[in-house]
């Protein structure tokens, strides 16, 4: 009861002498049973005594007020100190308005001050800006995965194309090999036609020309890279062709034969596939003509390779021999 | 002894208290008869000491709230007529209310005495006109300041927007600060009104020293 605004007038009225008697009475009786009712009447007091201070009383109230508030010393002191935080109060208000005024509080008085039409077409820009804010994050939502599930798309197929580049170039370089090495056997095949196209031309009868000088040498397996006793070869000044008659094993059966002459150096400068062997007074070999020219002196070694009949390779046995002038 | 005993006057001169207190016969507080006094308020000596201060504070008040003058001296005076009548023989069954019965006599002889001196001091009529502002304003201010430091930040912001601003801003005021606190209105009215008066006390004090 004491916080209600009548009940706070009441005793407004009270302190400044404005009730009859017995209203006066009443209010004194309950004041000093009920202590929160004397408190009630204190803040009230408080209250009167800084609207005083604060000049925010009517003539006739200011009048009673001074009547009954500065006529005791203790009172007196009572409002001087109420003018006293009013100023204080009043510093600490100018400080602190600005962060006072909350966005909402400032939003609410905007909103109270328009009018009905006013008010109306603010509800629907709102209604349209929240809509439209939510079909935006909507989109922007869609387009963002829309996006990142073709960045993933264009790393894949940078990746493959990466791959594939790196096959192209693989082929490339095999296909450079494979020229490389198909050039050789051009080169080895056009030096041995034209060694046999020599060997196989008719003598000129008038002024007969020179005979080919083939060089020869058997060679038979069991001789070690490191042994001692090497077979050599003595190229003479004019030989053409070199013979060399390569012993194997009769037991060697196979379909046919690869030579490869290397240098001791391992440089490989000779090669002839699909040979075969023939048995001569009980004796297996195989016969490998040979340019001298391909042949300049020092130590080499000729590695025999059978070839099974699936199609796989066997070493058969590795020859070496010297060459000298 | 009680606290608040020297407040106790043995020896009274109602016309030597003020100028607005009635004149009346001579009576002497005695020891012996403040006894009884005390044994009449509470049935023993340390009761009835807690219940005459209790009394002595609303006597107080009430004199202050019908603008008397010198509202503790009134309050004495009405606890040396209880005590004369107790020492008569008078028997008190409820001190509060018949402290108060008394103490509204006393009231209507100051009134009557206040308005024989009104009619004979006609240039005196408003006692607003006696009133003049006490120059310690400043020092007021500066112990007002320095006791305000003294309390915790929350009570100081408490205070300062309680009583801050005028009628519908001071009321916009202790709305935000009851939703702030999360207090209804009589908490905090109860909080700002201790604190106030723990402050007034500061300043007092500081001013009394100054």
């Amino acid at each position: 009861m004491a916080t209600e605004p009548n009940s706070e007038r009441l005793i407004a009225r009270y302190l400044l002498g404005e009730l009859p008697e017995e209203q006066q009475v009443e209010i004194e009786d309950r004041a000093f049973q009920d202590k929160d009712y004397l408190a009630s009447i204190t803040a009230v007091e408080n209250d009167l005594i800084d609207e005083y201070v604060r000049h925010e009383l009517s003539e006739a109230e200011r009048r009673r007020f001074e009547d009954r508030f500065l006529a005791s010393a203790e009172r007196r002191k009572r409002v001087e100190f109420a003018r006293a935080l009013a100023s204080v109060a009043s510093e600490t208000a100018v400080v602190e308005k600005p962060a006072a005024i909350s966005w909402r509080d400032s939003l609410k008085a905007f909103i109270r001050g328009l009018n009905p039409a006013g008010q109306f077409a603010l509800a629907a820009i709102m209604l349209l800006l929240i809509v439209g804010g939510a079909w935006l994050l909507t989109e922007t939502l869609r387009l963002r995965s829309q996006f990142s599930r073709l960045q993933a798309e264009d790393q894949s197929r940078q990746s493959e194309r990466k791959a594939l580049e790196q096959q192209i170039e693989a082929e490339r370089k095999r296909n450079e090999e494979l020229t490389a090495r198909l050039n050789q056997e051009k080169e080895q095949r056009e030096q041995t036609e034209d060694s046999l196209r020599q060997l196989s031309e008719t003598p000129d009868t008038t002024t007969p020309a020179p005979r080919p000088i083939i060089a020869a040498l058997t060679l038979l397996p069991g001789v070690s890279r490191g042994g001692g006793a090497k077979p050599s070869l003595v190229m003479p000044e004019n030989a053409r062709l070199v013979r060399l008659q390569i012993g194997i094993d009769p037991e060697e059966q196979y379909k046919s034969f690869a030579a490869e002459l290397r240098t001791v150096a391992g440089r490989q400068i000779w090669t002839r596939e699909h040979l075969t062997a023939r048995t001569r007074n009980g004796a297996r070999a195989i016969g490998l003509t040979i340019p001298a020219t391909a042949l300049k002196p020092g130590e080499y070694e000729l590695k025999l390779s059978g070839q099974t009949e699936g199609g796989g390779t066997d070493d058969v046995g590795f020859y070496y021999f010297n060459v000298r002038r | 002894m009680f606290e608040g005993q020297d407040h106790v006057q043995f020896t009274t001169d109602s016309a030597g208290q003020a100028a607005s207190a009635p004149a009346r016969q001579k009576w002497t507080l005695t020891q012996e008869a403040f006894d009884k006094l005390l044994m009449a308020l509470g049935g023993d000596r340390d009761s009835g000491s807690e219940k005459y201060l209790e009394i002595r504070t609303h006597l107080t008040r009430f004199f202050e709230w019908r603008g008397c003058p010198f509202p503790e001296d009134h309050a004495d005076e009405t606890f040396n007529r209880i005590a004369k009548r107790v020492a008569e023989g008078e028997a008190i069954l409820n001190p509060s209310s018949y402290a108060m019965g008394v103490a509204r006599l006393l009231l209507l002889e100051i009134i009557k005495g206040r308005q024989r001196e009104q009619s004979a001091l006609t240039e005196i009529s408003n006692s607003s006109e006696v009133y003049v502002d006490s120059d310690d304003g400043e020092s007021r201010l500066t112990c007002l300041r320095n006791c305000l430091q003294g309390l915790s930040a929350d009570n100081r912001d408490l205070i300062l927007q309680y009583y801050q601003g005028e009628k519908s801003e001071k009321i916009r005021n202790r709305k935000k600060l009851m939703e702030r606190l999360g207090i209804p209105v009589n908490t905090l009215r109860m909080r700002a009104l201790r604190l106030r008066e723990k402050l007034q006390g500061c300043v007092e004090e500081c001013v009394g020293r100054a």
